[in-house]
This record gives structure tokens, C-alpha cells and sequence, in this order.
């Protein structure tokens, strides 16, 4: 429970009374976010880096950031990263690009058609509960140790986030806009255009990002059973090899992508709609 | 039993529609919205029931004239005023604008909602132009942006052409919806409780405001509200609505002068009799919808 109030402290100026509505406070010297990431991650990986010359946790599981470091220049120029990046991406963007291609026509068509919806709902939604892992085995099966086992897994991963949001656009669109479309002269395929999809698009940009983070789930998944390329195969035959720093490497580079990814879509969520995070102020 | 109604025995309405000028007195004999006997129901998807909301409705609203429908909560106001905006259709008798019975919306008809039903994703300036963008006519660009303007101006809202609705108030919000009807110059503008949901303060202004609006632009009007004091102070005649299902159960001329806005009408002994019969009225059918639902 909170208790108290919140801190709100007054301008350090001498007569606060005579402030004026608009006042603006003399610049205080503020540190910009990015100065203090680099300070937080620096002093992170200094205590890891001095807790780990000193042996205080094994070696073998916890290396030093500088072998880390070592390891990850070393794969970069021997080219064993370079071209397991290069493989992960493109496995990546066939599979969610394929994903995104059914899953926002299927998702839309299932949220503004009953009939549609009540033919598809009930495989999506089992689809969707079950934990796509499980069918790894299923694929392999299929698809044996091929690249198709893995763009499969993307893209079955990621399909179904992307679904089930794009169906809850056009089902939740407001109806009073409508029927202001509906006054003011839209008709059927005016009100599609002018108004649902507006409305709708922001729900798909958020579907293609959560569809993003299951997708390399999937990628990730797939490259450690069953596939012989990829990041996710450096970092399991890294591990199967108790090469440590070069499994932290492979992990870094995919910290470093997924964030990436899912980053610019997060801003491209803001961007489609700003009046979903900024009418909360207002 | 009251003697507040001292037009009624003459033609409706006449000397009211002279009030917003330029309109002939006889077109104005011609109402230009006929409501004849109107029954709207509606089918509960749910169990299947019926529900009436509207029984045998007559009304005929003259040309110039400022209509504010008043009555309890789930009367039917709504379904009258969706009914005439042609986005409901009845299942017995009909309404004909100019005329012409009623079989959909059109651009003679332009509306205001509670809720305001602005896009989120358009500026000010673009959700004006919505009011706009389905009409069939031969204005260039230039002429649709300068109308757009205009409008803005209309309703106090130069400057915020490039805001967008989540950055303004509630009253400022309705302002745009205002424009975004007035701007294709409807005939009739239909406003659906337009100041429910706009803080006390700013709905006496907004009141004000749209009553010299319409002074200038000479739409006729019909307004829902549940504000007796709202009503009298914009109408020309008030339509009072019986509990569900909906029947009007009478009809009362205002005859208080114009604009109203400017005059201290609280203090007017007229107005203060009309509240209270209004009030009365209002009362009766407020207590008799509870004592159907016990």
C-alpha cells in the first residue's frame, strides 16, 4: 500500500508564490538516459568481471566478460557468427514474414466476419494455448533435419499472437465512430477503410510484435533440435563443447537483435496510435 | 391547466422560425421534417424478445426551428433522433424530411453525439474535413479547405487545427464534433444530448455558443437532452417523451426572447414556471417508469 504522498518537490527558486502558471524552472543539469545505461551496464560487467577473476563463481559456467568479449571478435572474424546471424535472420524473416502475410488477412477477415469466426476460432485458440515447443518433434518428423522444420516452427509460433490481436481490432471498434461514419456518408467499404482499419492498426502492429517475440522463441527452438546452422546451434554446440564464452557471445548477439526488433516495432506502435499511451495523461 | 402555451391555438411555431431570419414565412408553414406515426422497436439478439421503443409518433418540425427533445432515461429520444438521421429503420409509419420519407442518412442531415465519435487518429482539422468527405459535388480543394477553416473558426478553435482530439478537453472536443456537423451545411442538425458528458461550467458556455451558431447558420434543429434547464434555454418548442415506450406526451411552445444566451433567463418568472411544469411533467413519468419496474 502507498502511503504518504508522492514526492513532488518545488523549484529551487527563491519565492515560489510569485510563480506564473507556465513557469519554467533554470535548466538543471540533467544526465541524458543513454550516460546512465552506459554507467549502469559498465559497473554490471565490471563486479561480474572482478567476481570472476577472483573465482567466486565457476568459471565454466560464469566467464570473464573479456573472454566473452574475445570469443564474440574472434567468431565475428573466424566468419562461424557472421554466417549463423546471416542464416537465424533469414530463417527468421521468411517465417514471420510469412506469418505476418496469413495471420493479418486471417485475423481481420475471423474479427469482422461471425461465420469466419465461427469456422476458425476453435483451431486458433487451441493452436494458440498449446505451447509450440511440444510440436517440435512433430515437424522434424515431417521435415527431418531441414530448413523447413524451422521456418514451419517460425512461422506457427508467430501466426497465431498476430491472429488473435488482428481479430480483436475490427470486434472492439467503437461503435459510435461508426455510426459517425454512417451519418456523415460512408458507406460499407468507406466505413472499412476510413474507420476500421484505422482503428484496427494499431492491434496489428502490436500482434506482429508479440508474433516477433514468439517467433525467435520458435527460431531459436527449432536451430537447437533439429538444426546444424543458426545461433541457436552455435549456442548449443557451444555449450555441448563447454565453451562458455563463445555460448555468452551467441546469446549477447541475440539479446542484441531481439531487442532491436522488438524495440522499432514498440515505437511503431506509438507512432500508429499515439492517443493509446498519450490520452492517459490528458 | 397551466396557461403556458399560448401559441397553441395558433399556426406552430411561426413567429419562432422568423427568429433565426432570411427564412420566408411561407416556407416556413412547411414543415420540413414530418415524423408520422412512428413506432421503432428493436429485436433483443439475447432471448429473441421485442423491446418497443417508440409508439405512434407525431411531429412536425418546421424550418428554422430549434427542437429540444426532453424525457426520462431510455425513452426513446435516441431512437427518434437516429430515426430521423435515417440510421434506424422503423417498423411502422415513417419520416420524411423535405418530403422525401427517410431511407437512410444524407447530407441534408448532419449530427453531434455525447461521446463526441471523433477519430482519434485525425487532427482537428481532418476530423472536420470528415463531415465533408462523402458528399458528391464539384468544390475544389481549395473551397473544401476553406469551408474546413471557416468552421474551425465558427467554433473557436483556430490555432488547435493540427491537435488532435486526445489533446484536448472534453468541451474543445465537442467543439470539433460541432464543426464536423456544420461544415457541409446541413439543413438539420441533430445533436444527441451534446453536452452530457462536458463539465457544468462548460456546457452553460457551449449553450450559449451553439444558440449564436445556429443564429448565424439557420439549421433547424433537434437536440436530446435530460437538462430541463438546457432545453429551455435553446428551444423553441420542447418535446416531452414518456417513459418507454416512447409517446410524446405534450408539446410546449418557449416564447422567451432571443439570444438567451445574453439574458439573465434564471431570474425570469416565465422561465421559472416553465421549469417547473416541465419538471412536473418530467417527474410523473420518471416515478412511473420506477413503479413499472418494481
Amino acid at each position: 500500500m502507498a502511503r504518504g504522498w508522492t514526492r513532488n518537490p518545488a523549484p529551487e527558486v527563491d519565492k515560489v508564490d510569485e510563480l506564473a502558471v507556465d513557469f519554467v524552472p533554470p535548466k538543471k543539469r540533467k544526465i541524458p538516459g543513454w550516460v546512465l545505461l552506459v554507467i549502469n551496464l559498465s559497473v554490471f560487467f565490471l563486479i561480474w568481471q572482478f567476481v570472476a577473476t577472483k573465482e567466486w563463481i565457476n568459471p565454466l559456467f560464469f566467464p570473464q566478460p573479456t573472454e566473452i568479449w574475445s570469443a564474440l571478435r574472434e567468431g565475428m572474424s573466424d566468419g562461424t557468427l557472421p554466417e549463423a546471424i546471416r542464416w537465424s535472420m533469414e530463417c527468421f524473416a521468411i517465417g514471420m514474414g510469412a506469418a505476418a502475410l496469413v495471420g493479418i488477412p486471417v485475423g481481420l477477415l475471423m474479427g469482422s466476419n461471425d461465420r469466419v469466426y465461427t469456422l476458425l476460432s476453435p483451431y486458433v485458440w487451441a493452436m494458440a494455448s498449446l505451447p509450440r515447443v511440444a510440436i517440435t518433434p512433430l515437424l522434424i518428423l515431417i521435415f527431418g533435419f531441414e530448413r523447413q522444420a524451422e521456418l514451419v516452427l517460425i512461422f506457427l509460433s508467430a501466426v497465431f499472437p498476430i491472429i488473435i490481436n488482428c481479430m480483436a481490432g475490427p470486434k472492439t471498434v467503437d461503435p459510435s465512430l461508426l455510426r459517425a461514419g454512417r451519418v456523415f456518408g460512408a458507406n460499407k467499404l468507406a466505413l472499412q477503410v476510413k474507420i476500421v482499419f484505422p482503428f484496427t492498426l494499431p492491434f496489428i502492429v502490436s500482434g506482429l510484435n508479440q508474433g516477433l517475440t514468439r517467433g525467435l522463441v520458435g527460431m531459436v527452438i527449432a536451430e537447437i533440435f533439429g538444426g546444424n546452422q543458426g545461433l541457436g546451434f552455435v549456442i548449443d554446440r557451444a555449450g555441448q563443447t563447454f565453451n562458455a564464452p563463445l555460448l555468452y557471445a551467441a546469446l549477447l548477439i541475440l539479446i542484441v537483435l531481439s531487442l532491436a526488433m522488438v524495440q522499432t516495432l514498440r515505437w511503431l506502435e506509438i507512432k500508429v496510435a499515439p492517443w493509446r499511451t498519450q490520452s492517459s495523461q490528458a | 391547466m397551466f396557461d403556458l402555451t399560448p401559441t397553441s391555438d395558433n399556426s406552430p411555431a411561426l413567429p419562432n422560425a422568423a427568429d433565426h431570419g432570411g427564412v420566408s414565412p411561407e416556407l416556413s408553414g412547411v414543415p420540413v421534417i414530418s415524423v408520422k406515426g412512428l413506432t421503432v422497436g428493436y429485436r433483443k439478439q439475447r432471448d429473441d424478445s421485442t423491446m418497443v421503443a417508440l409508439q405512434n409518433v407525431d411531429l412536425d418540425i418546421s424550418r428554422g426551428e430549434f427542437i429540444a427533445i426532453v424525457g426520462p432515461s431510455g425513452c426513446g429520444k435516441t431512437t427518434l433522433i437516429n430515426a430521423v438521421a435515417g440510421l434506424v429503420e422503423p417498423w411502422r409509419g415513417s419520416v420524411e424530411v423535405d418530403g422525401k420519407t427517410v431511407k437512410g442518412p444524407g447530407p441534408d442531415r448532419a449530427m453531434v453525439f455525447q461521446d463526441y465519435a471523433l477519430m482519434p487518429w485525425r487532427t482537428v482539422e481532418s476530423n472536420v474535413r470528415f463531415g465533408l468527405e462523402f458528399q458528391k459535388g464539384r468544390a475544389t480543394k481549395a473551397e473544401l479547405a476553406e469551408k474546413v477553416r471557416h468552421y474551425i473558426a465558427l467554433v473557436g478553435l483556430e490555432g488547435f487545427e493540427k491537435s488532435f482530439p486526445y489533446e484536448l478537453s472534453g468541451g474543445m472536443r465537442q467543439r470539433v464534433g460541432i464543426a464536423r456537423a456544420l461544415v457541409s451545411e446541413p439543413e438539420i442538425l441533430l445533436a444527441d444530448e451534446p453536452f452530457g458528458a462536458v463539465d457544468a461550467m462548460t456546457r452553460e458556455a457551449m449553450q450559449g455558443e451553439l444558440e449564436s451558431i445556429i443564429a448565424k447558420t439557420g439549421q433547424t434543429v433537434i437536440l436530446i437532452t435530460h437538462s430541463i434547464d438546457e432545453a429551455i434555454s435553446l428551444a423553441d418548442r420542447l418535446v416531452v417523451i414518456s417513459s418507454r415506450p416512447g409517446r410524446i406526451k405534450e408539446i410546449i411552445d418557449v416564447n422567451l426572447p432571443r439570444p438567451r444566451a445574453a439574458l439573465d433567463l434564471k431570474t425570469l418568472p416565465e422561465y421559472a414556471r416553465l421549469r417547473e411544469y416541465v419538471w412536473d411533467l418530467l417527474k410523473d413519468e420518471a416515478l412511473g417508469a420506477k413503479e413499472l419496474k418494481v
